[in-house]
């Protein structure tokens, strides 16, 4: 069994109308049999958030990767696999804090969000602080999925660079994958429309399409078409925020 | 191989609110330089901002609440969705009782907050954005601590703004942690198409911080 993964990112039409990048960050790392993927979402609020979500989508996803092919993070993540992980991300912020403090800025400049997965053969785990949406659809269609947390305020949510981001840190095991189980890992302007409204996971419509589509595409053709999907004018109306979605199809 | 997915079907569960509380000024002071004929044509130009953006028109929520006459405070309709709003013509005279306005503010706030969790729709922080062209002539003092607690409890976002050079700007400070800011040149309009942009903002920022509103722009007097 091996993973087929797909990944795009489209700005929004808040930031297409003010000339400004999109906000969000996506990295995958692909492994015998596994993956490991995290989706970040850059705070608006924060000078550097874009920066900050390409630091931590990328140095997180490239650190749990080399832990899984170490063996120091086992797929159920109990005990020291729980450890190491905290050691990944605590160490992720520590490397950015330094570079912050050479712009004479702080970590919390760099704010974002962060869902991720790590997925190897014998299991795997979701990984989440903040807003952002994970789903595993199993081979039988039954989903589990990790929710965002907003707080009382759903234009407020958690980041990956505050200081009490452990109490906020959620992990969901996540069962062996089998052929035809389906990952998907998204930030909050693609949740809206690409979720069921009971928020238990994949809305069909949306997802089958695209899954039909792309387990029979080649990376560069799947994540051109998923990225005029996430572009498309018709989420205008949904949504304006920055839109970001992997998709991993278990073949 | 055709880079188009067809049939991908989106559905639409964005059912996030954006609740704001404008508090007016309608004071005999309101008529003098046609202040309140200015803050009219600004509703009106918030109305079509809020209307002309599909998402702002579905999120935002709106209450209206004039303050004026003989020391009174009306609700001026129901909390409305921004695409079915329309400004009340307000009209100036009398008193400035701006702390029972704001009183009402607040309990209109909460009551808001509370049908919406009881219907389960999500919502943003909410703002009470205060005009003025005075100062006020009933009791205020608790009331202003009342919205800095508010404020400082994360509840609500206070933005107290002064018209004029006759506008108290000290006693308009003290309903927010943050103080006021003073209407440049009576720019209404540029006022209302920023409050605008305000809610259809995307920006998240860290629960139980500072909100940072869009950055106040030409309207604001800069103060030297």
């Amino acid at each position: 069994m091996s993973w087929k993964v797909f990944l795009a990112s489209a700005t929004g039409k808040h930031h297409l109308d003010g000339n400004t990048p999109c906000q969000d960050a996506v990295h995958c790392v692909q492994l015998d049999a596994g993956f490991v993927g995290v989706v970040c979402d850059g705070a608006g609020s924060a000078s550097q958030g874009r920066q900050g979500a390409d630091f931590f989508a990328g140095a997180v996803s490239e650190r749990v990767a080399a832990a899984l092919r170490a063996g120091n993070l086992e797929p159920g993540l109990t005990g020291d696999g729980q450890e190491c992980l905290l050691d990944i991300i605590e160490s992720a912020r520590e490397e950015l804090g330094q570079m912050a403090q050479v712009q004479n800025c702080a970590l919390r400049d760099f704010a974002c969000t962060l869902v991720g997965c790590a997925s190897s053969r014998a299991g795997g785990f979701f990984f989440h602080i903040g807003d952002g949406f994970a789903v595993h659809r199993s081979d039988s269609g039954q989903s589990i999925v990790s929710r965002p947390e907003n707080g009382e305020f759903s234009d407020e949510t958690y980041f990956v660079t505050e200081g009490n981001w452990r109490e906020h840190l959620r992990i969901t095991p996540l069962p062996a994958a089998r052929s035809g189980a389906l990952i998907g890992l998204m930030s909050d302007g693609t949740s809206p429309f690409a979720i069921d409204r009971g928020r238990t996971g994949f809305y069909g419509p949306f997802i089958d399409p695209v899954v039909h589509f792309l387990a029979r595409a080649s990376a560069r053709d799947g994540n051109q078409a998923l990225h005029q999907v996430l572009a498309s004018e018709r989420t205008y109306g949904i949504t304006a925020d920055d839109k970001t979605l992997l998709l991993a199809l278990a073949t | 191989m055709s880079n188009v997915i067809p049939d991908v079907a989106l559905i639409d569960n964005s059912d996030e609110r954006a609740p704001l509380v404008l508090v007016l000024d309608c004071s005999g002071s309101m008529s003098e330089e046609n202040k309140i004929g200015l803050l009219n044509d600004g509703l009106k130009t918030l109305e079509a901002e809020l209307k002309k953006d599909p998402i702002a028109a579905r999120c935002g929520r709106v209450l209206v609440i004039s303050f004026g006459g003989d020391n009174n405070v009306e609700v001026m309709g129901d909390w409305t969705d921004a695409m079915d709003f329309k400004p009340p013509t307000l009209v100036a005279g009398g008193l400035t009782p701006m702390g029972a306005a704001m009183r009402c503010a607040l309990d209109e706030i909460e009551a808001q907050k509370g049908q919406m969790r009881t219907a389960g729709v999500s919502y943003k922080r909410p703002i009470i954005l205060l005009l003025s062209d005075g100062e006020p002539t009933d009791t205020w003092q608790q009331v202003a601590a009342d919205c800095k607690s508010a404020e400082a409890a994360h509840k609500v976002n206070i933005m107290p703004i002064g018209i004029g050079g006759q506008a108290n700007r000290d006693i308009l400070g003290a309903f927010s942690a943050k103080g006021a800011l003073n209407l440049s040149g009576l720019k209404f309009n540029e006022l209302f198409i920023w409050l605008s942009r305000s809610i259809q903002a995307v920006s998240r920022a860290a629960t139980g911080g500072t909100v940072q509103l869009n950055p106040v722009d030409s309207w604001a007097q800069i103060q030297t």
